[in-house]
């Protein structure tokens, strides 16, 4: 006790800045012990948790496997089924379990196929899982709502619909791509439809998985885009434009000429390179026209069309580019020279010109 | 000089020890404040993306990488094995054999069945030239991959012919002896994909540290915590540096670095910029300062993104010697980025990047070591001349021991709430160990690496890279 007393006496006879020190010392202290322990019980329950997640994993993929298979001549569930839909039911409102058997779930929906996609969704009706994802989009943290649109997504939940649209134009885009997803996974092309008046931007991430979920389906028949193509959200023209790309829409044409006079750069440029695979010989003669006022970039693509589309009646052009100053489109237009008229395209390379490139004219020579 | 001036003095240098170190401590603390809240938005968001559709598409941007090589024969074969064994769908390699004096490309041309191919390079940046030529393979399997040999010009000359020829996009720059984990380009790819608000000109993710790990077949087999005090207490100060530093800087959008081990960098924006300095030791921390100049000046919106996920393991040096001389190159390269765009700091036209990143790093980065070895210096001299006030030396050191401390083990917690990747029994107890060990052991050596880098920049201009003795993870 006294010596207690003596370090506070000679504590507080210190200067201010060094008790000050000292007591954040102190605190540091018991924060560090603090961690220490935070950190000795995190990881212990990481491991049991780890250990727990296997054990169950093991436990519920047998049963749900024996639920697979347990089915009966009729689509309705045998007894066997039945007890298993009863004893997974006590069980779904562990959180933790809760998630091990969805991604079980999830992972069998992946491998299988025709009637047990069903009885995997009939046991996610049943068990109450999807209640309890109905439930949680009402939460107040998105992610907990992502997270739940992306589950009713994943099996193929069209009853949460009206639901889940409500959603569609939520502040935090990743809410949003899960909505958008949803809807595309499940109503294939007409799932699509929120782009007929969305205003937000669709990042190149989004659109790519909604291609990727598009080209899954065996039902190719994709809808109109040219409202898409028109639409003020540059996003949404971009996407336009990769539809109208991989499914070969030949009807929009039109429409994708308008575009190489569109105001922003990249959407004109992409234009191009949709008209070059569908073969839009109609955007040449336009793009031959205003050549001149096009970005670099637009040339060299306008190059790779006339690549594709040249005429014979081409080559007065391409000769006039020849000794372009971009590497590419010079590299371009030698190589259509080359395919167009060959007797000229060798004397060229054995003529002397101020502004050539011999590296360009060897190489296309020995290609 | 009398007494009360050199009084004024000595509380002068007094105040300024003293305000540093306040400002240091106070910088730390809101930086890994701001990191932790940006790692659990991370992971929230992580939790739900589903990465399996960028991986088989074909819409997914073109990526390529580059992998400059010099005299990595040992373990060339093996490295690219692991390269082209990445999951992500729309990829190339380019290895540019950057004059190897030994037998990497025979190796190669052997391995990969490569053949000489017509090859036209539109030189946009000026490089070494090409010495045996183009190589691509024979077999089907390994068509992504592709071979240049050139004359030796250094690892920033080597990138910028990788630069030269890609046709992609984006270029991922990569050490040829670091482990690329397989779904490293589709996790790195996502920020330059999914912000449509503002363009991402670089990316990079977390590095760590691979020394006795196992690795198979290119593939990471087993995470274990080395036996080396040196390289366990690196793997401490990258889980800091990464965790705790760069998650920060890139929620403010400061970041004026990204490793040299791993990255992925917008080409057009590089070559615009003129590609990588090859008068630098530091190109990899140049070029994301030039890009960031670039864009600054040209008045568009951008970004340099981090994300938190290990993406790439390398080889950490385990002898002190390389250790040193591995620090005293990084200390040069931030001298001589710092000094060649000193025209941005503290200037209002370069935004936030002028205000407060580039301070920041010279405040704290670049001047740390001189001013703790005034600090040093002036300590001993107090000491000799009997002047010191232990109750207050006492104080202070308790205080940024403990601080130190306490930051390491606030990195050790963020890494088991994120990735948990030293999973093993025990290995907790030997990370809080070794926070309260670095402080003491390691830091002595770091800041004479510092010192040093410091000296052979203005005294030893011929200094240049030094040597990196490696003995492979192939052969882990």
């Amino acid at each position: 006790m006294t010596y207690l007393t003596k370090l506070i006496d000679e504590y507080s006879q210190l200067p201010l800045i060094i008790q000050l020190a000292w007591a954040i010392s102190a605190l540091l202290i018991v924060a560090i012990i603090f961690l220490i322990i935070a950190l000795q019980i995190l990881r212990k329950s990481l491991r049991i948790r780890h250990k727990e997640k296997v054990t169950y994993k093991k436990r519920y993929e047998g049963k749900l496997i024996n639920y697979l298979y347990g089915g009966g001549v009729s689509s309705l569930l045998t007894a066997e089924q039945q007890r298993c839909i009863e004893e997974f039911k006590n069980v779904v409102h562990l959180k933790h379990r809760r998630k091990i058997i969805v991604s079980i779930l999830f992972n069998l929906m992946n491998q299988i196929t025709g009637e047990m996609t069903e009885a995997i969704k009939t046991f996610y009706f049943k068990t109450g899982l999807i209640d309890s994802a109905i439930d949680r989009l009402h939460s107040k943290k998105w992610h907990v709502v992502a997270k739940s649109i992306s589950e009713l997504s994943r099996f193929n939940v069209c009853e949460a619909k009206d639901e889940v649209a409500k959603f569609i134009h939520h502040p935090r885009p990743e809410v949003r791509t899960e909505t958008q997803l949803y809807f595309v996974t499940l109503f294939k092309f007409d799932g699509l439809h929120f782009l007929d008046e969305y205003q937000e931007p669709l990042s190149e991430w989004v659109q790519i998985q909604l291609l990727e979920i598009l080209n899954q389906f065996d039902d190719q028949q994709i809808c109109d885009i040219t409202p898409w193509l028109q639409s003020t959200n540059d996003s949404v023209v971009r996407f336009a434009l990769k539809l109208a790309q991989i499914y070969n829409q030949f009807e929009v044409k039109d429409t994708l000429m308008e575009l190489l006079t569109h105001p922003t750069k990249d959407i004109r440029l992409k234009s191009i390179q949709v008209l070059t695979s569908l073969y839009g010989i109609e955007a040449k003669e336009v793009l031959k026209a205003n050549f001149e006022s096009l970005s670099i970039e637009e040339q060299i693509s306008f190059f790779k069309l006339l690549e594709k589309l040249v005429m014979p009646d081409d080559e007065p052009f391409v000769e006039k580019h020849l000794f372009h100053k971009n590497f590419e489109v010079q590299l371009l237009a030698v190589k259509i020279l080359k395919s167009l008229n060959k007797d000229k395209f060798m004397g060229l390379s054995t003529e002397v010109y101020e502004d050539s490139n011999p590296k360009i004219l060897e190489f296309v020579k020995s290609i | 000089m009398d007494t009360s001036s050199l009084n004024i003095i000595l509380k002068i240098l007094h105040y300024i020890f003293f305000g540093y170190a306040v400002m240091a401590i106070l910088s730390y603390v809101v930086l890994s404040f701001i990191s932790a809240k940006e790692t659990l938005l991370y992971m929230k968001k992580r939790s739900f993306v589903n990465y399996k559709h960028i991986l088989s598409s074909t819409m997914a941007p073109p990526i390529t990488i580059i992998a400059p090589a010099y005299n990595e024969s040992l373990n060339i074969v093996e490295n690219v094995r692991s390269l082209l064994s990445n999951h992500y769908a729309n990829y190339t390699v380019i290895i540019v054999n950057d004059g190897s004096s030994d037998d990497s490309l025979e190796k190669l041309i052997a391995a990969y069945d490569l053949e000489k191919v017509n090859f036209i390079i539109n030189e946009k940046i000026k490089t070494q030239p090409i010495r045996a030529g183009v190589f691509k393979s024979k077999n089907p399997a390994f068509e992504k991959l592709m071979v240049v040999d050139k004359e030796n010009g250094g690892k920033a000359d080597a990138l910028n012919m990788g630069l030269n020829i890609s046709k992609s996009k984006y270029v991922a720059c990569i050490d040829v002896d670091c482990l690329l984990l397989q779904d490293a380009l589709q996790k790195l790819i996502k920020p330059f994909l999914q912000n449509a608000s503002s363009k991402t000109i670089a990316a990079g993710g977390v590095i760590r540290i691979a020394n006795s790990c196992t690795i198979r077949d290119g593939e990471l087999i087993d995470i274990k915590l080395p036996k080396s005090f040196l390289v366990r207490s690196q793997i401490l100060e990258y889980l800091r540096a990464f965790l705790l530093g760069r998650m920060a800087w890139s929620r403010l959008n400061g970041l004026l670095v990204i490793s040299g081990a791993f990255g992925i960098l917008d080409k057009d924006i590089a070559i615009e910029v003129g590609g990588y300095d090859t008068n630098t030791v530091g190109e990899d921390m140049e070029i994301i300062v030039r890009m960031r100049r670039h864009m600054e000046e040209k008045n568009e919106k951008y970004r340099v993104s981090y994300i938190p996920d290990p993406l790439c393991w390398t080889e950490a040096p385990d002898s002190y010697k390389v250790f040193i001389s591995q620090r005293n190159r990084w200390t040069r390269g931030t001298i001589e980025t710092l000094k060649k765009h000193r025209k941005i700091g503290f200037n209002r036209n370069y935004g936030f990047f002028g205000l407060l990143s580039y301070p920041y790093w010279l405040i704290f980065e670049r001047l740390a070591p001189i001013i703790e070895t005034v600090g040093i210096i002036y300590f001993t001299i107090l000491v000799i001349l009997r002047e010191v006030r232990w109750e207050y030396v006492l104080a202070f050191i308790t205080l940024s021991y403990l601080f130190s401390m306490l930051f390491s083990i606030l990195a050790i917690l963020s890494e088991e709430l994120t990735f948990n990747q030293y999973k093993k029994k025990g290995t907790g107890f030997k990370l809080i160990l070794l926070s309260a060990l670095e402080p003491i052991i390691l830091h002595p050596f770091v800041l004479y690496a510092a010192i040093k880098g410091n000296y052979d920049y203005y005294f030893n201009k011929k200094k240049k890279w030094g040597t990196m003795i490696r003995k492979g993870l192939a052969t882990s």
